[in-house]
């Protein structure tokens, strides 16, 4: 990794922070134009799949101490980055003018289904920001934008029992500096070491909600969403290769759900949700489709349940499961194992979701009124 | 005869009127008790939620909650507002109060023979215990519903429902011999027909999770016997429905 930084920045002075008991440097070592330095362990650890509020703080203070101009902050199983990758985010950052600058990864159809079903569309709508990774693995920062991100970081965050994560790019987007997204090619996804889709679904969605409740006068002013940019290039080796995925399990899954969660379900969604969902349910599983406004309302309204505590938000958090699943599936059938069609699919939900912003706004304002 | 008729009839009228006179001071007083306190509580409990609405007490309370925390404060309260909850306890305390001392005061001023403050009152607190472990039961029978009934779905489990019937129940009937056990009604016959109840819930649950596994458990055995190293089902996994690997989600 250090060859990596060296011969992607050969004519600027590199602090490479690694943490003390990563086995790569024990002390700090110094070269020409490198220099290493060890940073201790957070008391939390690390969550390793994500970047997390500690890594932020950590990154910051470390930026902040040294005078740093840029900032990058590389996640696990970062050595699978390119050269190119490292200089275009750094580069987004020094040269560009950017003060966020968040990757964007060579992913396939099947591959980071939860930052395409909720997390792109709702930072997209509600911040005007189209960063299709929200949550990154890696990010570069801009000097201010690390002063912020670290006095955010050191906020306490109790929406969580573990660590707590952070959402850059709303901070960014609040703070009105300038973020952008960068094509950083293919890069090996760390994956969770919780398996449990459930208890990951509630703390990473649970997460984004409690950001959007806190920065709700933000969002609720009218906003131009900036425009979608055109797909990334299809990660074309893991596309039709393995062939399309039968839906027909998760189709099983989102009747037996309708079936049984509808007390909780009616709680949250008006009528003319619940009214989508039966219909939904009653497709056959080679047609079935979630429609895009559909589930836009549908987070909404799970989003405002959040807000006003409707329900336990655990169980909340865990009556959605099975409605990702559902536009999972919706979304497998619609891509058929092909790149372009599972972006095009993307895109038009985020779209969906910018459109139904009114929805949104109007029930967050006057939750009471009537809702057909 | 007339006369004496008329003497018996006079003696009644005069000792229902004695036992009148006698018993609406303590009514009076009873009532006047009850509605004082009332007022007082009405008047505490407006303090009482002016003073938490100022110190946005709601919002201090939700800040401190985790999404993971099992019932959140505000799952139990009226309109999911802590401060309307601790408002209206504070009139229910009051209220109580007024009633227990408009008893003591009935108690006093119509018989000084009668015993019946000290029947009542503890009784009243029985009662009282009665009604929080009903109020409490129903809260948590209903949250556990919930919680099996989300995990069960998320599971895949086709029964689902019926399992969070199951608890639900199985916590309401614990709940109601609680409080019949309380205010000591019914004795051992409440005791018995908890058991038999109890008993028997839990039993039908365990034939119906036993008999609707069956097929599962008997899947996972042959699994194991013809694929050692198979994969534990998810919802993130497909059914293998052919020998080419199936394709895996990445969530994240």
């Amino acid at each position: 990794m250090r060859a990596r930084m060296a011969s992607a920045f050969p004519e600027r002075a590199v602090l490479i922070a690694v943490v003390e008991n990563s086995g790569t440097t024990s002390q700090a070592e110094s070269n020409d134009s490198i220099r290493m330095v060890a940073y201790p362990a957070t008391a939390h650890g690390q969550a390793g799949w994500v970047l997390t509020a500690s890594d932020y703080l950590g990154a910051s203070q470390l930026a902040l101490e040294h005078g740093a101009e840029a900032t990058l902050v590389l996640g696990a199983e970062a050595v699978s980055l390119s050269t190119e990758a490292l200089q275009g985010l750094a580069g987004t950052v020094l040269r560009g003018g950017a003060d966020l600058a968040i990757p964007r990864y060579k992913t396939g159809p099947r591959d980071a289904l939860v930052s395409s079903a909720l997390l792109y569309p709702l930072t997209r709508a509600l911040f005007g920001a189209s960063i299709h990774l929200p949550l990154p693995l890696d990010a570069a920062f801009s000097a201010r934008m690390a002063k912020r991100l670290a006095a955010t970081a050191r906020r306490p965050d109790n929406t969580t029992d573990s660590e707590p994560l952070l959402w850059p790019v709303s901070e960014a987007v609040i703070a009105s500096f300038a973020v952008r997204e960068t094509e950083a090619g293919k890069r090996t996804l760390p994956q969770p070491l919780d398996t449990d889709l459930n208890s990951l679904l509630t703390e990473v969605v649970g997460s984004l909600f409690s950001d959007i409740e806190l920065k709700a006068s933000f969002w609720q002013r009218a906003r131009v969403a900036v425009p979608a940019k055109p797909a990334a290039e299809p990660d074309s080796s893991t596309g039709q290769a393995e062939g399309t995925v039968d839906v027909r399990y998760m189709v099983e899954g989102f009747r037996n759900a309708y079936t049984n969660l509808q007390e909780i379900w009616s709680l949250v969604l008006p009528p003319q949700s619940l009214l989508g969902l039966k219909k939904v349910s009653r497709v056959p599983a080679e047609d079935f489709e979630v429609p895009p406004d559909l589930w836009a309302r549908t987070v909404y309204d799970f989003v405002l349940a959040y807000h006003l505590r409707t329900i336990n938000r655990g169980h909340l958090l865990g009556a959605l499961t099975p409605l990702y699943l559902a536009w999972v599936a919706s979304h497998l059938r619609r891509s058929a194992g092909d790149d372009a069609l599972a972006a095009s699919h993307v895109e038009e939900t985020a779209a969906a979701f910018v459109t139904e912003k009114p929805y949104i706004v109007a029930r967050w304002r006057w939750p009471d009124r009537f809702n057909p | 005869m007339g006369q004496q008729i008329e003497s018996a009839l006079r003696q009644s009228m005069h000792r229902v009127l004695v036992v009148l006179v006698s018993f609406l001071p303590g009514v009076l007083v009873f009532l006047l008790a009850v509605i004082l306190l009332t007022a007082l509580g009405l008047l505490l409990a407006a303090m009482a939620r002016r003073l938490l609405t100022a110190a946005r007490f709601d919002e201090r309370l939700a800040a401190n909650e985790t999404a993971g925390s099992p019932a959140s404060f505000s799952d139990w309260s009226p309109s999911h507002s802590p401060t309307l909850l601790v408002s209206r306890a504070v009139l229910w305390v009051c209220i109580l109060a007024g009633v227990a001392i408009g008893i003591s005061a009935f108690d006093a001023s119509y018989s000084t023979n009668s015993q019946l403050s000290q029947f009542l009152l503890p009784y009243l607190t029985h009662v009282l215990g009665a009604v929080l472990l009903l109020f409490f039961g129903g809260l948590l029978a209903r949250f556990l519903s919930r919680t099996v009934l989300i995990g069960a779905v998320n599971a895949q489990l086709q029964y689902a429902r019926f399992l969070s019937l199951g608890v639900k129940w199985l916590v309401l009937v614990l709940t109601a011999a609680m409080a019949l056990d309380h205010l000591q009604i019914g004795g051992t016959i409440v005791e018995l027909a908890f058991g038999i109840l109890f008993g028997g819930i839990v039993l039908t649950l365990a034939l119906a999770i036993g008999l609707g596994s069956r097929d599962l458990v008997s899947r996972s055995i042959e699994k194991n016997i013809d694929k050692p190293a198979a994969r534990p089902m998810d919802p993130s996994t497909f059914p293998e429905s052919s020998e080419t690997p199936r394709p895996k989600l990445r969530h994240f």
